[in-house]
């Protein structure tokens, strides 16, 4: 590799057909006209929404319809709505594959879709249709995260709720401990704060919640909406969903620190986080982004240790 | 069945003076429907429903509509590319043909697709695709070559499950390795794109640890730019395999709903 020269782009077809393809047909790409039409209600025919609702869906699991403009989130709730019956002024916030172990005449785990609105905990299965579990969020007294062996011997986490009447269920889910979360910042608990409690939290993410990062770009910086833990063993790690690895791994970076900056962001606080390290600076806001710091700077030493 | 054929969409663009110089999938003549607003779509006129046929027919097809966005792209200098099988109808109740009705979603829609079009002037889409080659970074790792020198003198029993461990071990390294290589490159390569946009994609080669598989939109003349920095991020890590396709057009940034990042204060 002594050549100085620039890579250049390689357009021959042969090279590229499989990701013409990928882009032309099935992940769409484009313009989304079927999306823009199908809401204007011109008639089209051979339109292709799975790449949209794919990208979606994906947001949609980390419970970060945020991310979207007013209109789009109403076009998102329209179609989800078509499957899932809604109450009037009922958000969904979140949606994710997940299932119910039924303990009545037989016992056994029913799949179906975990959806999380303003109002209530949904396992909902659309084909046939029946809604397995709900609970509308008032009744909900406590969710934990519970470790379960697997029959092939793996550790599953799984969602336990208890509601106001005592009654206990078991529920599972893709991804379990950020619909606890979510459920949590629903219900109005601190996430954070409620994490102290739980048995096992030595392994868990001391703090953990929706974060942005600053990437500079050609033409200026972007705010990237993302999720950010911070645990013992990796320090703070950001990262969007629609990446394929995590921005920021304070574990990896020498002698990390931490400061508050007065600078706009997509959050009501007035400071973004600020990271300095041999790798360069970044920028970072959060809600309650003086907890994170704090956190951050207590245990910059355990982070440190952990390198290696 | 309404009395004009149906219109099948290539692209959309801004330039009021384009005239196609490609044809269309099977060959068909390109025309162009304009909406009073100035947009206007690349069609062909169709009458057949949406194209279905064997593999190869469809490669063959997607090539074709690749050609015709193409074509405009380079005409227009902007454009926003539409999806394979998108084909309007007339609406029979209303009495519209189908350039009609797309000219009427043309000019409801100016004010999404105008700045649209405006942002992706003078752009070009690049794919960039980093993999890490696992064997070339294992190669001199300490605890692989003691596992793989212990296995020579072992049964054939015991190397088979010994060949297991190592294919994880040689795995979680590359993993690792990927994990600390990728906030480098992906700041490095955002900084030459108005915007990036990761995906994934099925693995190529077992071999290869994928570590940065994007999409850049980047303005036209900073194509250099990118290629330079690949070729600095090859010298400074040889075991890292590089694929680097285009200048397309924008096919991976006409989408228009969904804004991940945008500000929302």
């Amino acid at each position: 590799m002594d050549e100085p020269a620039a890579m250049q782009p390689n357009r021959d077809p042969r090279a590229t057909l499989p990701d013409l393809l990928e882009v032309l047909l099935n992940k769409g790409v484009h313009l989304n006209l079927d999306l823009i039409i199908s809401v204007a209600d011109v008639p089209l025919i051979g339109v292709n929404l799975r790449a949209t609702i794919a990208g979606m869906e994906t947001m949609l699991e980390y419970g970060m319809m945020n991310a979207w403009d007013r209109d789009t989130r109403a076009w998102v709730q329209k179609s989800l709505s078509a499957h899932l019956p809604l109450a009037e002024g009922e958000e969904v916030i979140a949606k994710m594959a997940g299932g119910h172990y039924h303990e009545g005449f037989y016992r056994t785990w029913r799949p179906g879709t975990a959806y999380l609105t303003n109002r209530r905990l949904i396992i909902h299965r659309r084909d046939p249709v029946e809604t397995l579990w709900q609970a509308p969020l008032a009744s909900i007294t406590a969710i934990e995260p519970i470790r379960e062996r697997s029959i092939g011997g793996e550790s599953r986490t799984r969602l336990h709720v208890t509601l106001e009447d005592e009654s206990r269920s078991m529920l599972s889910a893709v991804d379990p401990e950020r619909l606890i979360s979510l459920v949590r910042g629903q219900l109005g608990h601190s996430p954070a704060a409620e994490a102290d409690e739980l048995p096992g939290a030595a392994d868990g993410p001391v703090l953990e919640g929706p974060m942005w990062y600053l990437e500079t770009r050609a033409e200026g910086g972007t705010w990237r909406a993302g999720h950010a833990s911070l645990t013992e063993a990796d320090g703070l790690v950001w990262k969007s969903p629609l990446d394929g690895r995590a921005r920021v791994r304070t574990s990896l970076l020498e002698d990390p620190r931490y400061t508050l900056e007065e600078h706009e962001n997509p959050t009501d606080e007035q400071q973004v986080l600020v990271l300095d390290s041999a790798a360069g600076t970044t920028r970072l806001a959060a809600p309650d982004v003086v907890r994170w710091h704090e956190e951050l700077t207590t245990r910059k030493g355990a982070g440190d240790g952990a390198r290696g | 069945m309404s009395e004009a054929a149906d219109l099948y969409v290539y692209a959309v663009v801004g330039d009021g003076d384009y005239r196609p110089t490609a044809t269309g999938i099977d060959g068909a003549p390109l025309q162009v429907v304009d909406a009073p607003s100035g947009l206007r779509a690349v069609v062909h006129e169709h009458t057949a429903g949406p194209y279905e046929g064997p593999d190869d027919d469809v490669k063959r097809w997607i090539l074709e509509h690749s050609d015709a966005v193409d074509d405009a792209w380079q005409q227009c200098g902007a454009v926003l590319p539409v999806s394979f099988n998108v084909i309007v109808h007339g609406d029979q109740e209303a009495g519209s043909t189908p350039a009609q009705q797309l000219a009427d979603w043309l000019e409801t829609n100016t004010s999404l697709l105008g700045p649209r079009l405006e942002h992706l002037e003078g752009t070009t889409e690049l794919r960039v695709e980093i993999s890490l080659d696992r064997a070339k970074h294992v190669a001199e790792d300490p605890e692989v070559l003691s596992l793989t020198a212990e296995m020579e003198s072992r049964p054939a029993g015991v190397r088979r499950l010994l060949s297991k461990r190592l294919e994880k071990m040689e795995k979680d390294l590359a993993d690792r390795a990927a994990d600390g290589l990728y906030p480098d490159l992906r700041t490095r390569l955002a900084q030459h794109c108005v915007d990036i946009e990761e995906y994934r994609r099925a693995a190529r080669d077992p071999g290869l640890v994928p570590v940065l598989t994007a999409a850049c939109l980047v303005r036209t003349a900073q194509t250099e730019g990118v290629g330079a920095e690949l070729t600095s991020i090859q010298q400074e890590h040889p075991s890292l395999s590089i694929r680097f396709l285009g200048p397309w057009p924008p096919y991976s940034f006409a989408d228009m709903t969904a804004t991940e990042g945008s500000m929302t204060a």
